[in-house]
């Protein structure tokens, strides 16, 4: 039944719908550049959402984890055969996505008889110079994205461009890995309220579809309410940040931060956090 | 598959082969002559090489690096065909850094020897013609344990460890009888040797290899050449730079007879 192009079109936009509504309960993705490379955060639920895949490569999900684990075996894999047949400089973050997974995660979406990945997928890449730190997003249906400075997973479009443009705003010159870990947790914050925001516009939308519902775009919180959103809902669950560091020695730059590092580094605000 | 995370078996997938065994022709020296040396001190294990790559009669070069590291924790000191053996570090290289980030754990210090082992038999067709003979030692600290470890291989793949000290090379049958009456009958104990009079002990032990094998390069204080001395304790694999180990070879090693 699909043969027909206007069917075809019709069932890849169920598909985007399906796609759109498995994110809903997701946790955002932020990275971000700092003085000494690039951080990442997230608060996971059970499995973790943040990987380390090459030397200077981490890998940042939204999603199935079993999906996630899928494309993240795939890079491993694709990394760690052009390092030892190449070299290590010659694994790119740019090459795994564009030449690697990214084809990989449209075909799926495209060959609508099949499941396709119920992913986002963020990479990192420390680069030799912190000009050529690159930031990487591919999307369920497999458009990808270069960025540079930031870069955020979330669950709507509408969230994500509020995220960014938090980052954006607030990102001064430099950054150390403490601000840069605050500043984070923020936009990640933002995202998360966001997703909130937009789940219960809908259900108020579908309760009363007249009115109301319009004033939906509030303002962004202030630092407090946003600490204080990341102290409720991370007190549960896990806060998970990793780094790509420049000067770590050896040759593995990608390194979790432990709970003593994170007690270390996190404002007073969000110490209880860690304690869970 | 990748679910076990074991990078060998995936290059093998992909057409990939360790030493292809090929006759030795004549008048093709090989380079393989060397000493390595690795002994347990106080803090954890010593493991040391000279710098020579020989092939025949011939010096190919003076810097060689046959001590390497192949993660944080673990050292490879390499005897034999130099061009088999970086491949083989490159693999493990690799095998770890792939399990560690697909299986989210640290490959243990038992697997790590064991995938040794599995690469020197894969390589024993090369080995027994000629052309791809390896036999290394490999050092480290069993972060689990706690303790330092060291091992031996022969060329077809059976591990032992050396309990306390382990050699392998042209010049090693020279300072095999030196580390154990060091060991025996010596002041004290090599494991309880602090840490700058293990170094030294190693500088006497290969100036005593180079002194009775041709292919074991000495220290060549001219050419600032000193031997490649790498640590490994709790902390991880420190290597000994060449400006620590040249006064101690000047006060401790050298004799002006």
């Amino acid at each position: 039944m699909y043969e027909e192009p206007y069917r075809w079109v019709e069932a890849v936009g169920n598909r985007r719908q399906y796609l759109d509504e498995q994110f809903k309960q997701g946790s955002p993705v932020v990275a971000l550049t700092y003085e000494g490379g690039i951080l990442l955060v997230t608060v996971s639920k059970g499995t973790p959402k943040l990987y380390e895949i090459y030397d200077r490569l981490a890998l940042g999900g939204m999603g199935h984890p079993t999906d996630l684990e899928k494309l993240r075996f795939s890079l491993l894999e694709m990394a760690h055969v052009e390092g030892f047949n190449r070299s290590p400089s010659d694994v790119t973050g740019s090459r795994l996505v564009k030449y690697g997974i990214a084809p990989v995660i449209k075909q799926a979406f495209e060959e609508v008889y099949k499941a396709p990945f119920i992913v986002r997928i963020l990479v990192a890449e420390l680069g030799q110079k912190p000009e050529k730190d690159a930031l990487l997003t591919i999307n369920y249906d497999g458009t990808f994205e270069e960025t540079t400075g930031c870069a955020v997973l979330a669950a709507t479009p509408a969230a994500q461009t509020k995220m960014t443009a938090y980052l954006k705003e607030q990102t001064p010159a430099t950054l150390s890995l403490e601000q840069a870990l605050d500043l984070a947790l923020r936009a990640w914050a933002i995202g998360s309220l966001a997703h909130q925001q937009e789940e219960s516009d809908q259900r108020a939308e579908t309760e009363s579809s007249a009115s109301g519902a319009g004033a939906a775009a509030a303002a962004i919180p202030n630092v407090d309410v946003l600490r204080e959103h990341v102290r409720s809902i991370a007190g549960g669950r896990t806060l998970e940040c990793a780094v790509l560091e420049r000067q770590a020695p050896g040759t593995s730059k990608y390194r979790s931060l432990k709970p003593a590092d994170l007690s270390r580094l996190l404002p007073k605000a969000l110490q209880s956090v860690v304690a869970n | 598959m990748g679910m076990q995370g074991d990078f060998l078996q995936l290059l093998k997938e992909q057409g990939y082969t360790l030493g292809t065994p090929t006759a030795v022709g004549t008048g093709h020296a090989l380079t393989n002559a060397t000493t390595i040396l690795a002994f347990k001190y106080r803090d954890g294990v010593l493991v040391a090489g000279d710098r020579r790559a020989t092939a025949g009669n011939m010096v190919m070069y003076d810097r060689t690096d046959k001590v390497l590291e192949i993660d944080r924790y673990s050292v490879m000191a390499i005897a034999g065909v130099p061009a088999t053996a970086y491949e083989m570090v490159r693999v493990l290289e690799h095998s770890f850094k792939y399990y560690r980030r697909t299986q989210l754990q640290e490959l243990s210090f038992d697997g790590k020897l064991r995938a040794i082992s599995k690469l020197l038999k894969d390589n024993v067709p090369a080995a027994l013609a000629g052309t791809g003979a390896v036999v290394p030692v490999f050092a480290g600290y069993d972060l689990e344990q706690g303790s330092a470890k060291i091992y031996f291989y022969d060329i077809l793949g059976a591990e032992f460890e050396g309990v306390e000290y382990a050699v392998s090379g042209s010049g090693s049958p020279t300072i095999r009888g030196i580390l154990h009456y060091l060991n025996t009958w010596g002041d004290q104990p090599l494991n309880q040797l602090p840490e700058e009079q293990a170094m030294v002990q190693a500088l006497r032990l290969l100036t005593s290899a180079a002194e009775f094998d041709s292919a074991t390069g000495g220290v060549n204080r001219e050419a600032s050449l000193y031997p490649v001395i790498k640590l490994i304790t709790g902390a991880g694999v420190q290597t000994i730079p060449d400006a620590t180990l040249k006064p101690l070879y000047e006060s401790q090693v050298v004799r002006y007879v």
